[in-house]
C-alpha cells in the first residue's frame, strides 16, 4: 500500500494535469482555427439520476456549453480559466484557499465575479468539467468537520494524532482530510451520532470501550470532510459505519446523505457517499417499541416525510415501512429521549440491542 | 321717482367696434401678461407672412423687443412685404373689421381684428401713439411714408398726429408700438416659443429677433419655396345654414334662385336642383329675393339628407411633408424626423380639411424641464401655432389616445420627442373665440391618430435599428475585451505561447474589417430612408 503522502502527491499531479489540459484544449482549438468551447456536465435536477448499482446519485450525460463565441458564455469560460490558473498555483505549492478567499483574489482579475455565489458556481463548473473534487483543486470549505473520539491514529503532515488523546471533545476532522494518512487503529466499528449532546453522552458512558468503536459527532448535516472521513474509514480500514440520529425526517436524511450522497453534489458523490453505512435509529418502530417521549409531527415534517417516501434513495422496504409508520403514528422523537430510562440506558440497552438486530 | 322712457333712452349709445373691444380686450386674446404679448407677436407675424406671400415675396421679418421697465416694452416689427399705401395705413391699423379675409378661404388670420387690436392694446396700456414707416411701389417708384397716429375708439378711425415723406430702400412695413402690462417669457406660451414654432410651420420665412436681453436670434430660411396662395372655394351644401342662403339671396346678381344655388355652392348640379325642387315643391325659378326663411330652412334640411360629392380640396394648401421636415430640421436639429401629409377629408359632411404630422426625436426635440427632457406637442392650424388651451384641444386628445408603447416608446412623457400636428382647412372648427383649440370632430381625431401612428412606426423602426446597432457594438466590445485576456490566461494554464488569434476574434465578433464599414453604411441608409415618412398608403 502506497503511503498517504505518495497518494496525495499522485492526486496533486492528477489535478495539475487536468487543469493544464483545460488550457491545452483552448489553445489547440485556437491553433486549429475553431472557436474554443468547453463542455460542462449539466447540474440541473433533470440531469441528476440515481445509480442503482452504485447506490448513490450521479450526473447524467447532458452537457452545457461554455463557448468563446457566445456573448453570454464567454465571461463564464474566462472565469473558469482564471480560476483554473489560480487552483493550479494552489495545488503546485500545496496550499489551500477557501471559496471566500478565492472570491477576494478574483477582484484582481481582468474578468471578475459579480458576487461570491457566482464564483461558487464557476467552482462547481470546474469540478464537474475536470471530474475532480474541489478539495483536489485546493479549494476548502470554511467549516470544520465532525468530532471523532476513539482509538485511531492519524498523520497530518508530520504530526501523529491519536483521537483518544485529544481531550473529551476528540479530534476535529480537518477540511484537508484527504491529505491526512490513516496510520493505525484499534477499533471494530464506527458509530456516528447527530448531536454533540449524544457524542458526549457516549464518551462519558465509555461507549468506545464497550463497543470498541469510534464515536463521531456529526453536528447536524455532515460536512464534506466528515463524509470523506467516513468513506475512507469504511473503505480503507474496512470498518462498518453505523449512524444514530433523531427519529424524524431530518435525522433520516442526515443518515441518507452519508449513505447515498446528495443530489446537489452528484458530480462528486463517488468521493463522498458511503453506501455500506447503516442506519441504526431512531426509527418509528423504536418510538413504539421503546415507548419514547414524543412530539407530534409538524406540517413541514409530514411534507418532508412524503418527499422522502418518493425519493429513490428510500426505496428499500425498511425505509418504506418506517416512513409509513411514522406518518401513521404522527410522532417523532429525539435521540436524547432515551434519558427517560436513565442517562446510561442508550449505551447499556438501546445500542447493544440495535447492533445485535442488524 | 319714475322716469320716462325717453329720459332713459338719452343714455342709450351706439358702441363702435373699437369701443367694444376696448372694454372687452380679452375677446381679442389679450388676457394675461404673457398671453397678451404672444398674441401681439401672432398678429404682426401672421400679417407680415400673409402680405408677403400674396405679393409673391419670401417673407423676412425682423423683430426687436426692448424692455423699458417691469412689464413695459417697446416693440419694433419690420417686414419685407409689399407695404401699405399711405391712404390705407390708418385703415389697416385703426379700423376694426377691415381687411381682405371675409371669404371662404384658408387663411392664417383671424377676423380682421389683428393689427388694429395691437394698436388698441398699446394705446390702452401706455397712451402712446403708434409709429409706422411704409415703403410701397407706385408704378416703378418706391414711395416711403412715416406716420404717427392714434386710434379714435369713438369713431373706429385713425387720428394722424404726424406724417412725412421718407426715403426707403425697399418695400415693407415697420411698426413701433409700446406696451405695458405685458410680459416676455420663455415658457411654452411665451412669445419666443411662438416664433420658434412659427418657423417650423413656415420654413420659407426668415426671422431675426433681438430679445430684451439684447441677444440676437436668427431663424434661417429652410426652403426657398413660397407656398402657393390658397384659392377661394364655394361653400359645400352641407356646410351652409338657412341664414347663409338668405344672405346669399340678398346679395346676388342672379335672377333666379336656381342659378344662385348652382353658382354659389360647390357640388350643386342642375340635376340636384331639380331633385330639390321635386321634393320640396318650392318654385326655384323665382327671384332670389323672394325666397322665404321657412323655404330656406326646408332646403338646408334636405341638403343634410342628400348625398353630395365631397367638397373640392383645391382650396387647401398643406405645408407638405418635405417642407415640414425642413422646418423641423432647421429648428430642432433632431436625430430622426418623420413627417406625413394626409389626403383631404371632410368633417360634418361638408368641410374639408387636411392633417399633417411630424415626429422629431433627439437633438433639440422635446422640452427641457429641470434637468430632464420631456416630450412636447406642437399644435398648428393653417400654419399658425396654437399656444393656449392645449388640454381641451382635439389634436392633443388624439395624440394622448395613442398607445405609444406599441411603437417602442415606453415612457412618452419623458422621451425627447416633439410631435407636430397641423390642421389645414378653410374652416377650422375652433372651440372658442380665442381660436386656440380645435373641436373634437370624429373625423379630425381619426386623421390625427392615423397620421401620427404612421410616422410613429417609422420612428419605431429607427429606434429598433439604433438599439440593434448599439447591442452589436456592445457585443463586439465584449469579445474584443475578453478574447485576448482569456487566451493569455489559457496559455499560462497550458504552459504554452499565446497563439495567433485574429481569425478567431473576427469569427466570434462576426466583424471583419470590410464588413464593419458596410454595417455603418447600411445603418446610415436606414436613418436616411426614414427621415421622411413613407408614401401614404390608404
Amino acid at each position: 500500500m502506497t503511503s498517504r503522502k505518495e497518494h496525495s502527491l499522485k492526486r496533486r499531479d492528477l489535478a495539475v494535469n487536468k487543469l493544464t489540459s483545460l488550457g491545452d484544449r483552448i489553445i489547440e482549438d485556437v491553433a486549429k482555427q475553431t472557436v474554443p468551447a468547453i463542455r460542462v456536465p449539466s447540474r440541473g435536477t433533470s440531469n441528476i439520476v440515481y445509480d442503482e448499482d452504485r447506490r448513490y446519485y450521479v450526473l447524467g450525460d447532458r452537457y452545457g456549453q461554455r463557448s468563446l463565441g457566445n456573448v453570454k458564455q464567454i465571461k463564464k469560460i474566462g472565469q473558469m480559466v482564471y480560476m483554473a490558473n489560480f487552483c493550479k498555483g494552489l495545488v503546485q505549492t500545496g496550499k489551500t484557499a477557501t471559496l471566500r478567499e478565492m472570491y477576494y483574489v478574483s477582484e484582481g482579475w481582468d474578468i471578475d465575479f459579480g458576487d461570491q455565489q457566482e464564483s461558487n458556481i464557476v467552482g462547481e463548473d470546474l469540478e464537474v468539467t475536470l471530474g475532480i473534487t474541489r478539495e483536489d483543486l485546493g479549494l476548502m470549505p470554511e467549516e470544520d468537520g465532525a468530532s471523532v473520539y476513539g482509538d485511531i491514529t492519524l498523520k497530518d503532515d508530520d504530526v501523529e494524532i491519536n483521537a483518544m488523546r485529544m481531550g473529551k471533545s476528540g479530534y476535529t476532522i480537518s477540511p484537508t482530510i484527504d491529505e491526512v494518512e490513516l496510520l493505525d487503529h484499534n477499533v471494530e466499528r464506527v458509530i456516528a451520532v447527530e448531536t454533540m449532546g449524544m457524542f458526549h453522552r457516549m464518551v462519558q458512558e465509555n461507549a468506545y470501550k464497550k463497543f470498541n468503536t469510534l464515536i463521531v459527532g456529526l453536528k447536524g448535516q455532515a460536512a464534506r470532510a466528515t463524509r470523506r472521513f467516513l468513506k475512507r474509514v469504511n473503505e480503507e480500514l474496512g470498518l462498518p459505519v453505523y449512524i444514530c440520529n433523531d427519529g424524524d425526517p431530518w435525522g433520516f436524511h442526515i443518515a441518507m446523505v452519508i449513505i447515498s450522497g446528495s443530489a446537489k453534489l452528484a458530480h462528486v458523490n463517488h468521493e463522498l457517499a458511503t453506501p455500506n453505512a447503516k442506519f441504526l435509529g431512531v426509527t418509528a418502530s423504536d418510538i413504539v417499541n421503546y415507548d419514547l417521549p414524543t412530539d407530534p409531527l409538524k406540517d413541514i415534517d409530514v411534507l418532508r416525510l412524503k418527499e422522502l417516501y418518493k425519493d429513490p434513495r428510500y426505496r428499500d422496504e425498511f425505509w418504506k415501512v418506517e416512513i409509513k409508520k411514522m406518518l401513521k403514528i404522527g410522532k417523532k422523537a429525539e435521540q436524547q429521549s432515551f434519558s427517560k430510562y436513565g442517562l446510561e440506558y442508550v449505551v447499556d440497552t438501546y445500542i447493544p440491542e440495535k447492533l445485535d438486530s442488524l | 321717482m319714475e322716469r320716462e322712457a325717453s329720459e332713459l333712452f338719452e343714455e342709450f349709445k351706439e358702441l363702435t367696434a373699437s369701443e367694444f373691444f376696448r372694454r372687452n380686450k380679452q375677446m381679442l386674446g389679450f388676457s394675461g401678461k404673457i398671453r397678451s404679448l404672444t398674441m401681439v407677436f401672432h398678429e404682426l407675424i401672421t400679417n407680415s407672412f400673409d402680405a408677403a406671400e400674396e405679393a409673391g415675396i419670401q417673407p423676412e421679418i425682423s423683430i426687436d423687443l426692448k424692455r423699458v421697465d417691469k412689464d413695459h416694452y417697446i416693440l419694433k416689427h419690420k417686414d419685407n412685404g409689399p407695404g401699405i399705401p399711405e391712404n390705407y395705413i390708418t385703415k389697416v391699423y385703426c379700423t376694426m373689421f377691415a381687411g381682405s379675409k371675409f371669404r371662404n378661404i384658408q387663411s392664417r388670420g383671424q377676423q380682421g381684428l389683428g393689427c388694429s387690436g395691437c394698436v388698441l392694446l398699446s394705446q390702452m396700456t401706455t397712451g402712446k401713439p403708434a409709429r409706422v414707416i411704409s415703403g410701397y411701389k407706385k408704378g416703378d417708384v418706391i414711395k416711403g411714408v412715416e406716420m404717427t397716429f392714434k386710434m379714435d375708439v369713438k369713431t373706429n378711425k385713425g387720428l394722424i398726429l404726424n406724417k412725412k415723406k421718407v426715403d426707403v430702400d425697399s418695400t415693407g412695413v415697420a411698426i413701433e408700438l409700446q406696451f405695458k402690462d405685458v410680459s416676455y417669457s420663455l415658457s411654452e406660451q411665451g412669445a419666443f416659443e411662438y416664433i420658434r414654432r412659427s418657423m417650423i410651420a413656415n420654413p420659407h420665412a426668415k426671422v431675426t429677433f433681438r430679445d430684451p436681453t439684447g441677444q440676437l436670434f436668427i431663424f434661417h430660411r429652410a426652403t426657398e419655396i413660397i407656398p402657393p396662395l390658397p384659392k377661394e372655394v364655394l361653400p359645400h351644401p352641407k356646410g351652409v345654414t338657412a341664414d347663409d342662403l338668405i344672405f346669399m339671396a340678398k346679395h346676388t346678381d342672379k335672377r333666379r334662385f336656381r342659378s344662385l344655388l348652382t353658382s354659389s355652392l360647390s357640388r350643386m348640379s342642375t340635376k340636384r336642383v331639380n331633385e330639390i325642387e321635386e321634393i320640396t315643391k318650392i318654385d326655384l325659378n323665382k327671384r332670389p329675393k323672394d325666397m322665404k326663411w321657412e323655404e330656406a330652412e326646408q332646403i338646408v334640411e334636405l341638403f343634410a339628407q342628400m348625398d353630395f360629392m365631397a367638397p373640392p380640396t383645391s382650396g387647401l394648401i398643406p405645408i407638405g411633408k418635405e417642407q415640414i421636415e425642413k422646418g423641423i430640421r432647421e429648428i430642432l436639429d433632431p436625430e430622426f424626423v418623420a413627417t406625413t401629409t394626409r389626403k383631404p377629408r371632410t368633417y360634418r359632411g361638408g368641410v374639408s380639411f387636411i392633417i399633417e404630422a411630424g415626429i422629431a426625436y433627439g437633438g433639440n426635440s422635446g422640452r427641457v424641464i429641470g434637468d430632464q427632457k420631456r416630450s412636447e406637442i406642437m399644435r398648428f392650424a393653417n400654419r399658425v401655432p396654437l399656444s393656449f388651451d392645449q388640454g381641451s384641444c382635439a389634436l392633443t386628445e388624439a395624440l394622448k389616445s395613442i398607445d405609444w408603447k406599441r411603437y417602442g416608446i415606453r415612457d412618452i412623457e419623458n422621451t425627447p420627442i416633439t410631435v407636430f400636428v397641423n390642421i389645414v382647412s378653410t374652416n377650422v372648427p375652433y372651440l372658442s373665440t380665442g381660436k386656440q383649440s380645435v373641436a373634437p370632430e370624429d373625423e379630425i381625431l381619426h386623421e390625427v391618430r392615423q397620421a401620427t401612428m404612421k410616422i410613429a412606426r417609422s420612428l419605431q423602426k429607427y429606434l429598433n435599428a439604433k438599439r440593434a446597432a448599439k447591442e452589436e457594438e456592445m457585443r463586439s466590445k465584449i469579445f474584443e475585451t475578453y478574447v485576448p485576456v482569456i487566451l493569455k490566461e489559457a496559455a499560462i494554464l497550458s504552459g504554452r505561447d499565446v497563439p495567433e488569434y485574429d481569425y478567431i476574434l473576427a469569427k466570434v465578433t462576426r466583424r471583419p474589417k470590410i464588413l464593419e464599414e458596410i454595417d455603418n453604411e447600411t445603418l446610415q441608409e436606414l436613418t436616411n430612408d426614414n427621415m421622411v415618412g413613407d408614401k401614404d398608403d390608404e
